[in-house]
């Protein structure tokens, strides 16, 4: 049975898992979910994703949810068919050095990141509410605060776990790029404050995989 | 030489470290770390930790932060010693299970518990007043995300199934503040009795209740 991935057509998790789908050469079939009929909070849903949340997969039977979890499992089952997205798990300190990196994400860009994009793209272009813009200044201050961090490691390593792209760089893209591309805000490509920053965000978001899905599903 | 942590005692990242070392029965040394004294904006710091975060550790050379990182890092590294707190690593589907768990922690629980912390805790350490209004908006988010952990916890002991792991663990110390300033979600019987006999199970783990002892100590 074919993968399925259930989502959204442009919403930016499913764009997430869409992108590390192409990396693997994972053939997959895109069914939509009605979020604007909240289909998602339905009981029917629940049984599947009991937070009510976009997107899950259906692996043959196997459900899983998560953007990451999910990116990981696709990463892992068709290891060999795409490019190495993480390193070998027999090389603890390899993994640990992935796992931090996954963490960098998570932990220092993803909240304020998905924040900005919800405020300066998503309110405005789907539900036709202003932009809240001292809550985006507050948050671009924020993720601001953490671009030294990014630069200082990518100033000694060409990505984030080490030489080598993973999916802790990969994941930073569909919102990064919703917020520079549609947002306007040139946070991570200032060549002359951040040049490795810049980069690096140009190296990933060139990628044929990502340039696949970028527009959309 | 001995694995040593560099962090304190009360810091929420710092416990979730600890207790895994503890449940693994592996010997560490605690640096204290001189937050007020603004060690973690030093040069020197930034070096070992480039975010100014605690904790990180040091591992016969090795440098690591962030705190989940860490405690898969110990949890893998010592897989043999104490509880195993890991699904076994050629499980594609229980990995990705557990790699779930953990992701669910960071986004449901995490920012939305941290945002009572900073209200709730930290707010009335530096002498402020908490902002009711979004204190509220939290616990009404938390509740309607322990929705979804109530539906997992229904048909599981943990939350990857039979085995407890550190994606349980990690919500220990955000859980028990909370839990301190007065929002007693995580306990509540009556309302969610499968998260409530899950969370008695884990914030009772020996190895939990020396940590927070260690920091009322501290």
């Amino acid at each position: 049975m074919v993968f399925k991935l259930f989502g959204n057509a442009r919403s930016r998790p499913t764009l997430r898992v869409a992108h590390i789908l192409k990396e693997m050469q994972v053939p997959f079939e895109f069914v939509a979910i009605d979020v604007q009929g909240n289909e998602h909070k339905t009981a029917e849903y629940l049984k599947k994703q009991p937070f009510g949340q976009i997107p899950y997969i259906d692996d043959d039977g196997f459900v899983l949810f998560e953007t990451r979890a999910i990116c990981k499992y696709i990463a892992t089952k068709w290891r060999g068919q795409g490019p190495a997205l993480f390193p070998d798990p027999s090389d603890l300190k390899a993994t640990a050095l992935f796992d931090q990196a996954l963490s960098i994400e998570y932990s220092n860009f993803d909240n304020a990141a998905v924040n900005i994009a919800v405020e300066k793209v998503y309110k405005p272009k789907y539900l036709n509410k202003p932009t809240d813009e001292a809550l985006v200044a507050e948050q671009v201050s924020k993720l601001e605060a953490k671009l030294e961090g990014y630069e200082a490691i990518l100033s000694k390593q060409k990505y984030l776990a080490g030489e080598y792209v993973t999916l802790a760089d990969l994941y930073h893209i569909t919102f990064g790029f919703y917020i520079v591309e549609e947002g306007g805000l040139m946070l991570f490509t200032d060549e002359a404050k951040y040049p490795n920053m810049a980069r690096w965000w140009k190296d990933i978001t060139s990628r044929p995989a990502w340039l696949a899905v970028k527009g959309g599903l | 030489m001995t694995l040593k942590v560099y962090g304190l005692p009360q810091s929420s990242a710092t416990q979730r470290v600890l207790v895994v070392l503890k449940e693994k029965n592996v010997p560490y040394e605690l640096v204290p770390v001189d937050f007020f004294g603004g060690e973690l904006k030093s040069l020197a710091f930034l070096a070992k930790s480039p975010f100014g975060l605690i904790p990180y550790i040091d591992d016969d050379g090795f440098i690591l932060c962030e705190s989940l990182a860490i405690c898969k890092y110990i949890a893998a590294k010592y897989a043999g010693s104490g509880t195993p707190l890991l699904p076994d690593q050629s499980d594609v589907k229980a990995v990705a299970l557990f790699e779930e768990a953990c992701s669910v922690e960071e986004s449901n629980f995490q920012p939305i518990a941290t945002g009572i912390v900073v209200e709730k805790y930290f707010k009335a350490f530096r002498g402020l007043q908490p902002d009711d209004k979004v204190v509220e908006e939290c616990i009404s988010k938390l509740n309607e995300k322990l929705g979804g952990y109530e539906a997992i916890l229904k048909k599981r002991r943990f939350l990857t199934g039979d085995n407890m792991t550190v994606a349980d663990l990690a919500h220990l110390p955000t859980g028990t503040i909370i839990g301190d300033v007065g929002v007693k979600l995580l306990g509540d019987p009556d309302k969610r009795p499968n998260v409530a006999r899950w969370w008695k199970e884990i914030s009772s783990l020996p190895s939990w209740l020396t940590v927070v002892a260690e920091a009322k100590a501290a």
